[in-house]
């Protein structure tokens, strides 16, 4: 399958990168073609400008610095998101990536004088997030996990009406050992081999 | 008390400005301390950056000045207001990145001895949010106000037991009114009139 694996994590030592080096090694045994995003390292500009805010129902090739993302997006059928879970969801770089390339046009279409959106993206069959978080998953519970709902709603509904999602968290990433972050680890590979 | 308003919208002349105006005048009228922190303006980055990863665990988890003294301003504050319009169920990335880089170790919380995370914002009495959505509030409700949730529930977390939180949304703004727009207006101005 056509796998777009987007990774955001601003240090290259991190667990993060350790577990996007797993999945792709996985992907990459299952035969699938995979394209990567890593936006720390391409520079994404994360904020939303005053323009995109102004023109944000504006056609897409009005906003030439999204293309290869948006492209990306529209050809996968599998969308891959590696991040740390930073206060409750996902990071602000990888949030502006949200926030910019899933636009009109691109995500969703707003007819005239719609308050519904309509989704764009049916070629994402499965959406995956492989995450880290620092607390427990009670405390994610409390909290409301609203990075798990963000993938799993805001995002889903935007794409094919069959969309599955695949949670694969780490809880408590700061007191666990490393016999448990080498089994998230090696299940992280697994899975990924395994998709379908 | 001391009142710190965070903005988070990019257009300058936005209703979701007219929004944080509304709450600083109102809050100054009654006699409070009123700090404003408009993030696009004062050219808050979004990203917390490889440097400032590294440095989080440490003595010095916050390296930019700008973060650092609103840092200091929320450490001092009574009330934190946020500001922003809901994008895909939750806070623009540069309100993300902000909490982020501002709601670091010694600021929002502290880590014990056995490196559990224990709350750092006692002094945060109350929690007021102020949002503008593009979807009906049941469309809202359906999908996860997640915006709402980070800040009333994953932020209040780190706040005293009593802290307490205040809603006010405006949905569907798309087809909003100018008479809705005013009300709502008037009701964040009620609201930060009566802290």
């Amino acid at each position: 399958m056509k796998v777009l694996v987007v990774y955001c994590h601003p240090s290259p030592t991190s667990f993060t990168a350790a577990a996007r080096d797993r999945a792709l090694a996985g992907l990459r045994a299952g035969g699938h073609e995979v394209r990567l995003d890593d936006l720390y390292a391409e520079g994404f500009v994360p904020e939303l400008s005053a323009w995109e805010r102004t023109n944000h129902l504006a056609p897409p090739d009005t906003k030439p610095y999204i293309g290869p993302y948006a492209a990306n997006l529209c050809w996968c059928e599998v969308l891959v998101l590696v991040y740390p879970t930073w206060w409750a969801g996902q990071p602000g770089m990888l949030k502006g990536w949200i926030d910019r390339v899933w636009v009109a046009g691109v995500a969703y279409e707003l007819p005239d004088g719609a308050n519904r959106i309509r989704p764009m993206l049916p070629n994402i069959r499965r959406i995956v997030a492989i995450t880290s978080h620092g607390s427990t998953k009670l405390v994610n519970a409390l909290e409301g996990e609203g990075g798990k709902r963000i993938v799993t709603r805001s995002l889903r509904v935007l794409c094919n009406k069959l969309t599955r999602t695949t949670w694969i968290a780490l809880y408590n990433i700061d007191r666990s050992s490393l016999a448990e972050r080498e089994a998230f680890l090696a299940k992280v590979e697994r899975k990924m081999r395994e998709l379908k | 008390m001391q009142v710190v308003v965070v903005v988070a919208h990019p257009n300058s002349d936005s209703f979701g400005h007219a929004l944080a105006e509304r709450a600083v005048s109102a809050a100054a009228r009654a006699g409070h301390e009123v700090h404003l922190l408009d993030l696009y303006a004062l050219g808050v980055s979004a990203a917390m950056t490889a440097e400032e990863h590294h440095a989080y665990h440490g003595d010095t988890p916050i390296l930019d000045p700008v973060i650092a003294a609103h840092a200091a301003l929320v450490r001092a504050a009574d009330t934190l207001v946020f500001v922003y319009p809901t994008w895909w169920s939750t806070v623009p990335a540069i309100l993300k990145g902000w909490l982020e880089r501002t709601m670091a170790p010694g600021v929002a919380f502290v880590f014990d001895a056995n490196g559990k995370v224990r709350p750092g914002l006692t002094n945060i009495r109350c929690i007021v949010g102020i949002s503008t959505y593009g979807s009906p509030r049941a469309y809202v409700k359906l999908v996860n106000d997640n915006g709402r949730r980070t800040l009333t529930r994953a932020l209040r977390l780190n706040t005293g037991l009593r802290t307490r939180r205040s809603w006010l949304g405006l949905y569907a703004i798309d087809t909003a009114t100018a008479a809705q727009r005013a009300a709502f207006l008037d009701r964040v101005d009620r609201k930060m009139g009566s802290l």
